[in-house]
């Protein structure tokens, strides 16, 4: 429990914790959010690893009969976190409309991560779920919505990559300091493993398929260092906001 | 742009600067989108709703690569039009007499469009990955990508609506002498572009005629308004942000500098 104990806060010299109460909690919840995402897509929902593109449609009844339980469970619970994913987002547009570039990126930012969370996330839910449902129906239709629910969730690329580029602009110009800049270069990286994952939808099988080394492992490990570096750089950026000035707040009416 | 020295770390210049970009992406974009939009064999002309089943599965298996490419195109750069239309909600802000309500309704409407269009690319896409499936179920997706793409214009229509509506609000209290953001015709426009959208809707339900999602109404008159609306929006915006620039001390005024050497 050391991770728990006051000490491992950043702490201001009255001893209390560093930054805003309510931005504290949030920048709590967005790893735990993160967490059971995690468990859901990898352990239970079994979309990440990716089941493979190249088989019949018999073979994608046989994943869905398999392992309906757990994506019914997974998906099911995933139904009820999802509106989690909005408040991750919503807290770094908050941290870049405290950047020196002010609102537009951030709106923007929202604007691109509101879009994935549906043909990215709620889509292969329902896609998955609805095969389970039934899983007697026309082995074709199963299929179907295999191949849909798969391409959505892992071929939705240009929401997510509006959303990087608008993070990488705004960490670049800022003059606060809020992101190291560093990070911007790393949400660029992000932007070149979705141009590369266009060929999910060209290739069936191969290092480029959906389940591939280059479209899905190399976009997985870029995901988790960009990921785990936002989990610091906003706990970090949290604890060095000012508490007592309400200049963000003043914001949106000074423009 | 030349921002000047000694307001350059100011927010107010980050913000100008952000404007700027965001405003550029649009051009950017909207070449890119260009190209997909003249790469897509379903658009050329657009794939008849009456089509038989057979035949849309043979254009799907014929036309794969070009397909592939351009709505991988659209999947990927369709979104970023998002910053372009967040320059529009930055002024909508700025706009004198009225809360941001207009502004933040729009961003709103926004999203939630831009999310249909998203979900239509992926419909054609999952058609055109395996154009060997049941040709049945390849037209079901080509229903749902056309249907998808065309009919829910709920979305866009508030939109322009509220661009109206904010621009009508901004000038009426135009007495403080301030001027208006964006000059009164844009709201006019705004709204003649909304009202062109409203047949598409028709498409979800007609197979021919001008109100089918291959018709003049539902796919021409839809989308050239919208393309053109983009078009003119650009200077619109241009013109707005590097009035905000010189109002905010941004950037030199050009009009002051061209009357100083006037005089000299």
């Amino acid at each position: 429990m050391s991770i728990l104990s006051p000490d491992r806060y950043i702490t201001r010299a009255d001893k209390s914790p560093a930054g805003r109460p309510d931005v504290r909690l949030v920048t709590w919840f967005f790893p735990v959010w993160y967490a059971a995402f995690g468990v859901i897509i990898c352990l239970l929902a079994r979309v990440t690893p990716p089941p493979r593109p190249d088989v019949s449609a018999a073979d994608k009844v046989a994943f869905m009969t398999t392992h309906a339980l757990t994506i019914q469970v997974g998906f099911v619970v995933l139904l009820i976190l999802l509106g989690g994913a909005g408040m991750t987002n919503a807290l770094v547009a908050y941290q870049m409309s405290r950047m020196s570039t002010g609102p537009v990126l951030a709106y923007a930012y929202i604007g691109g991560m509101g879009v994935g969370a549906l043909p990215g996330f709620l889509l292969v839910s329902v896609c998955f779920l609805t095969a389970t449902f039934r899983p007697d129906r026309d082995p074709e239709l199963i299929g179907l919505l295999y191949d849909l629910g798969m391409l959505s969730y892992n071929g939705s690329l240009g929401c997510f990559s509006a959303a990087y580029l608008v993070l990488a602009i705004a960490v670049l110009y800022d003059k606060n300091e809020i992101f190291p800049k560093w990070f911007a270069y790393l949400s660029i990286w992000q932007i070149v493993t979705e141009v590369i994952a266009t060929q999910m939808f060209v290739f069936p099988a191969g290092p480029f398929a959906w389940n591939g080394s280059i479209s899905f492992w190399v976009a997985v490990v870029v995901f988790s260092v960009w990921l785990g570096s936002l989990i610091f750089i906003l706990r970090n950026t949290a604890a060095r906001e000012p508490v007592d000035t309400d200049e963000t707040f003043q914001g949106p009416t000074a423009g | 742009m030349q921002i000047l020295e000694q307001v350059q770390d100011l927010p107010k210049a980050g913000n100008i600067k952000a404007q700027w970009v965001c405003l550029w992406s649009g051009p950017a974009v909207g070449l890119v989108l260009l190209v997909a939009l003249l790469a897509f064999p379903g658009f050329w002309p657009p794939i008849s709703p009456t089509l038989p089943a057979e035949e849309v599965a043979r254009f799907y298996a014929e036309n794969t690569a070009w397909i592939r490419f351009s709505q991988v195109t659209f999947n990927l750069c369709g979104i970023m039009v998002v910053p372009f239309f967040m320059v529009i909600v930055a002024q909508m802000k700025r706009m004198h007499g009225q809360s941001h309500v207009f502004a933040y309704c729009y961003l709103t409407a926004l999203v939630s469009g831009a999310t249909f269009f998203a979900l239509s690319n992926i419909f054609f896409l999952v058609a055109a990955f395996r154009p060997e499936r049941d040709p049945e179920l390849t037209m079901l997706l080509n229903d749902l990508a056309w249907i998808v793409f065309i009919a829910p214009i709920g979305m866009v229509l508030c939109q322009f609506l509220l661009l109206a509506v904010a621009v009508k609000f901004d000038h009426a209290t135009d007495r403080n002498g301030a001027a208006a953001i964006f000059p009164r015709w844009v709201g006019h426009y705004s709204l003649v572009t909304g009202l062109a959208m409203i047949p598409s809707a028709c498409a979800a339900v007609f197979q021919t005629g001008p109100l089918a999602w291959d018709g003049l109404l539902s796919f021409w008159l839809r989308n050239g308004a919208f393309a053109a609306f983009m078009i003119v929006m650009f200077f619109v915006l241009r013109t707005a942000v590097l009035r905000q620039a010189v109002d905010d001390g941004v950037i030199a005024d050009p009009e002051a500098r061209l009357g100083a050497s006037a005089t000299r």
